[in-house]
């Protein structure tokens, strides 16, 4: 056995891996979902490019593959690493599924209710081996809710994957946004309590983030898809589940929470981007962005930072960046706090 | 960056800030005031009718919290009319 401190290294090096297989194999679904078709337009571009969509689908396949490798060769929590790639995986099909048929708005969070079941059934098959019902709160200490933790695992990754999959508007930007939040939760991890599974998971979800961010990253040659979106939200839900790093994460997420919450406030329904009559944003002559003048049109967070005047696509997710990172510091004081 | 996008940034970051101070606040009063009420001392049933009160309290206070972002986002950004400004 390795002592901690390199265990939690070599997690880290380990993980690293994941950025040239996750760049790869983003290269490899661009060229086959371009021959078959597998294509979105580029709204928010004068020219209409056609991007090759379901790219995303990189993403779950590494952070599945590299933890059944780390486990094969000995490193980590072999049921940790389940639990993770049965949430990851599954949510990965409920994207798939709905980038194919195209489901009703309703359908993704209720199907993403049950990506959450695997922690839960392997929480009770083996107790105190996958999650820690003992909430963790900085600065006043911890309380314990056996009853209410377990419920609230479902919905945590059903939130956890919705509200990603609907901040991805603009080139890059959850994949960005993502890796800007793992980093932080990383960098948290490894000065609190670094477990080397969660270490690996965390250093894994941000190396193939960053291959995948390669192309996704304005202006973009490829595109997530539900799979990508909805997979990468689920890992995030199942990681503050398994890491114990719940309200960290909520921190973390707070641009996510924000675009979330007051979209569905004034449609107050869920429903796919595609089908809203009033869009939050128009695309001018000039190529810029503009807040909608349609009264109807969601408050999300990006019309949010049109509200004064128009911007180009890349200046407004280099706000959103600056967005995460404020987000991704206030998470690491967070975790700091709990301690 | 840009003027706007600072503005746009540094009136998020008041936003964010005021999020997680109230945040922690309530996790406050989580952790030192409802979870130590034992509303129903039935060892059976009252465990679960115990929890469920809690999670409605827990509930109302995230009700709240987003109440507050919205009045706050809404305030900071939305308080002239769009049209007017664009």
């Amino acid at each position: 056995m390795l002592p901690s401190g390199w265990e939690v290294t070599t997690a880290v090096i380990l993980a690293i891996v994941s950025f040239p297989v996750s760049l790869v194999l983003t290269r490899f679904f661009m060229q086959v979902n371009s021959k078959r078709g597998i294509i979105g337009i580029d709204v928010h571009k004068l020219t209409k490019p056609r991007i090759p969509e379901m790219c995303g689908a990189a993403i779950p396949l590494t952070v599945i593959l590299l933890p059944s490798a780390y486990v094969l060769i000995g490193g980590g929590n072999a049921i940790t690493m389940l639990a993770f790639s049965l949430v990851v995986g599954s949510a990965a099909i409920v994207g798939a599924v709905d980038d194919r048929l195209k489901m009703r708005g309703i359908y993704k969070p209720l199907l993403t209710l049950l990506c959450g079941l695997p922690i839960v059934a392997l929480g009770l098959l083996y107790p105190d081996q996958v999650y820690n019902p003992t909430l963790q709160v900085p600065i006043f200490g911890s309380f314990h809710l056996p009853v209410i933790y377990p419920l609230s695992i479902p919905v945590a990754i059903s939130v956890t994957s919705n509200t990603t999959n609907m901040l991805d508007p603009l080139n890059g930007a959850m994949a960005g946004g993502v890796s800007i939040i793992s980093a932080a939760l990383l960098i948290g991890v490894l000065i609190t309590d670094p477990a080397p599974s969660i270490v690996f998971l965390y250093a894994c979800l941000l190396f193939s983030m960053l291959g995948f961010f390669y192309f996704n990253r304005y202006p973009s040659r490829a595109f997530a898809g539900n799979v990508g979106q909805l997979s990468v939200g689920a890992a995030l839900g199942a990681l503050a589940i398994l890491g114990r790093t719940e309200i960290v994460s909520i921190v973390a997420m707070f641009p996510q929470i924000q675009n979330s919450f007051f979209f569905l406030s004034k449609i107050k329904r869920f429903t796919e981007h595609h089908a809203l009559t009033a869009k939050p944003t128009k695309l001018l002559d000039d190529g810029r962005l503009a807040s909608s003048s349609d009264p109807n049109a969601p408050l999300t967070l990006v019309r949010t930072l049109l509200v004064g005047q128009p911007a180009k696509e890349s200046e407004i997710v280099s706000t959103i960046f600056a967005l995460f990172l404020i987000s991704g510091a206030l998470a690491l004081i967070t975790m700091i706090l709990i301690g | 960056m840009k003027r706007l996008n600072q503005r746009a940034v540094a009136l998020q970051l008041l936003v964010f800030i005021t999020q997680w101070g109230l945040m922690i606040i309530g996790f406050g009063i989580l952790a030192l005031i409802v979870a130590p009420l034992r509303i129903q001392s039935d060892p059976s049933l009252g465990r679960y009718f115990d929890a469920s009160a809690k999670a409605m309290i827990a509930l109302v206070l995230s009700i709240s919290w987003l109440f507050i972002w919205d009045r706050q986002v809404r305030l900071y950004f939305y308080r002239k009319k769009e049209a007017l400004q664009s």
